[in-house]
């Protein structure tokens, strides 16, 4: 039987697969469709310091091959999230990942230092990119401001591992990769959505009230992955740390793609929407397709794609 | 929250027949669904079950010759998300339960559907959301429906005629031809101003039930020329003047927002329970894209989520589709 078990920074996952924050709720909103305890890890939806509506609607679009959304953050805030949330998520049959947004280093500090302590929990993830909101500084964008929030977020968070969790709407990727990495982020993860419209001809407005939203599934994955790659050889690589690639996965041979790209591990989002079993089956198939190529871990295919000028791999 | 059990299920379409300009009326065949009530809606994926994933292409070309490609990630137009649509009925039978779905072409996934075969699979998520609430035992359920609001309403009817409820159905086309009901062929000789003040049994899918219906177009093509609400007001002006039995009367609404909103209106007004199902954009129907928000009031302003002092956001997909009229501020 082939190996999909992978550790990541410390953190032992049964396999690759988690969701992406904000597809899936906060706990067991999919119990009844798909099997929540072969997730490597579940991811949360952004939680806020406090708690908010989101946007007005219309929230979200269907585009060719993806969507766009502009939600807005909503969410129950720390408080509600400590009292509602953390009992059913303590029941959680997999590991539990929180994902943190916030609007200044006081908001982001004060939710992670909750998070540290936090028995249910096994790390946080920090959403330093959602581009659906004007309010509050701009991190996920800005090198040298999020080096010091990843910096000041990993001093209130010593016991659990720290992903950062970056946006592709920025220039170089590797800058804001290295920004996290260098302020103690434990891994990163890669992509968030890309800002993105859609215009309704006959009224002549954008479809989204937010005006811009974010753009996920299959249409975004070949730029996800990569930038996965870039990341992955520019800089992760050699500091030696992981990576979840996220953005389009759909089918088990997207989570290869990543894997190959440098990914340690994968996240399933918009696809969750279509199929909460996804993940499940992304499983399924990665088994298969170590066994057909006879490899025993799935951690030995990580970054083993082959580009030109690299030396050639053995075959398989 | 307790709720029915819900799932994916493969489904098998049993029929699917047109029923009007764009309308279609598609049975879906379906081993051991749980069980469902009238307002409640499944989200079906409008893609092949084949849609497995990224095949290895070989295309064969030579030069001059045109290539030929396959698989439908290259040769089709594709949906990604799943479409919603109110159940319009059900039925048990010995080989599973049939679900009525009643769609309209206006795109890519309605498209699809519309082109549907006996024998062909569809893949459902459901039963979602919440349901309609009977009216009391003596009281009587006035359904209005409008276009691709109408689908409910038949389920709705199903289940009153169920528990020995009465009803009358009220419904709205913009035209004759883009009404997607059934109308008895003897009715059709009616004088438009019979079928437009009393209600008739000249529609079949409520006639089944013991329920007469009022049609209105909008161009008077047939029935009574006009807005369904119209129609609404006029019946309840001379069939349940005040005092008469309004404290039992239920109305039941499902169609375009702006008629929703009048119908909740004339209810109010006359302080008859009103509930709406709602439609939303809407991606996941699962309660966590979090998109199919609707404001509502809040019973009590100390209470969470505090989003607003008086109101907050509910999700269409799980907290509804329907909604008591008097919370719904939109």
């Amino acid at each position: 039987m082939p190996d999909l078990s992978t550790t990541l920074a410390g953190l032992k996952l049964a396999n690759p697969t988690l969701t992406c924050s904000g597809t899936c709720g906060y706990a067991k909103e999919y119990a009844d469709f798909m099997d929540l305890s072969q997730l490597g890890a579940f991811v949360t939806k952004s939680i806020t310091r406090e708690e908010r509506p989101g946007n007005e609607p219309t929230r979200i679009v269907e585009t060719r091959a993806g969507m766009l959304n502009a939600i807005g953050l909503a969410n129950v805030g720390l408080k509600r999230f400590l009292n509602e949330k953390m009992p059913v998520i303590r029941t959680m049959p997999c590991p539990v990942i929180a994902n943190v947004a916030g609007y200044s280093y006081e908001d982001y500090v004060e939710t992670c230092a909750a998070m540290n302590g936090l028995d249910g929990i096994v790390g946080v993830e920090l959403n330093v990119s959602c581009p659906n909101v004007k309010d509050g500084l701009t991190f996920g964008t800005d090198p040298v401001r999020l080096k010091d929030l990843t910096r000041q977020v990993k001093n209130v968070l010593p016991d659990k591992p720290l992903i950062v969790k970056l946006s592709p709407n920025v220039e170089d990727i590797i800058a804001t990769a290295r920004a996290a990495i260098e302020g103690g982020a434990d891994m990163l993860s890669l992509v968030n959505t890309f800002t993105a419209m859609a215009v309704d001809i006959w009224k002549r407005k954008p479809r989204l009230a937010n005006v811009t939203g974010g753009l996920s599934g299959p249409a975004i994955k070949p730029i996800a992955l990569h930038l996965v790659s870039r990341v992955y050889r520019g800089i992760a690589r050699s500091t030696g740390t992981p990576i979840i690639g996220m953005g389009g996965v759909q089918f088990w041979q997207d989570a290869v793609e990543f894997i190959l790209a440098g990914a340690s591990a994968v996240s399933i989002g918009t696809a969750l929407f279509v199929d909460p079993a996804t993940p499940n089956k992304v499983c399924t198939g990665l088994e298969e397709y170590l066994a057909k190529i006879g490899v025993e871990q799935l951690s030995d295919l990580v970054g083993t794609l082959e580009l030109p000028g690299d030396k050639p791999k053995a075959a398989l | 929250m307790d709720r029915s059990p819900r799932g994916q299920y493969l489904t098998t379409v049993r029929a699917n027949v047109p029923l009007c300009r764009e309308h279609f009326r598609l049975t879906l065949l379906v081993e051991d669904f749980p069980v469902s009530e009238p307002g409640q809606f499944i989200q079906i994926a409008c893609v092949g079950p084949d849609d497995n994933g990224p095949v290895d292409h070989v295309i064969e070309w030579s030069p001059g010759e045109r290539p030929i490609l396959e698989g439908a990630e290259l040769s089709a137009a594709m949906t990604m998300l799943r479409r919603p649509f109110s159940l319009a009925g059900r039925r048990e039978t010995i080989a599973g339960t049939e679900l009525d779905i009643i769609g309209r072409d206006v795109g890519l996934g309605t498209r699809w559907m519309s082109q549907l075969a006996p024998g062909d699979v569809v893949n459902i998520i459901g039963p979602l959301g919440n349901a309609f609430e009977l009216p009391p035992k003596d009281g009587i359920a006035l359904m209005v429906g409008g276009g691709v609001g109408i689908p409910p309403m038949i389920y709705l009817a199903e289940k009153l005629a169920q528990f020995g409820r009465k009803g009358v159905a009220f419904c709205g086309a913009t035209t004759l031809d883009l009404l997607s009901l059934t109308i008895n062929d003897a009715s059709m000789s009616l004088r438009s101003s019979d079928v437009a003040t009393t209600p008739q049994l000249n529609v079949v899918e409520f006639a089944a039930h013991g329920i007469p219906a009022i049609i209105t177009t909008d161009d008077g093509s047939y029935g009574a020329k006009g807005y369904v609400t119209g129609a609404l007001e006029q019946y309840l002006d001379a069939s349940l003047p005040d005092g008469t039995g309004r404290a039992g009367a239920v109305i039941y609404t499902c169609g375009p927002e702006l008629m929703m909103k009048r119908v909740a209106q004339i209810a109010l007004s006359r302080s008859i329970a009103c509930q709406i199902c709602v439609e939303r954009a809407m991606a996941c129907g699962m309660g966590t894209c979090q998109s199919c928000c609707i404001k509502v009031k809040k019973d009590d302003p100390q209470l969470p989520p505090l989003a607003g002092k008086d109101w907050c956001y509910r999700l269409a997909c799980t907290d509804g589709p329907v909604f008591a009229a008097e919370k719904l501020l939109w």
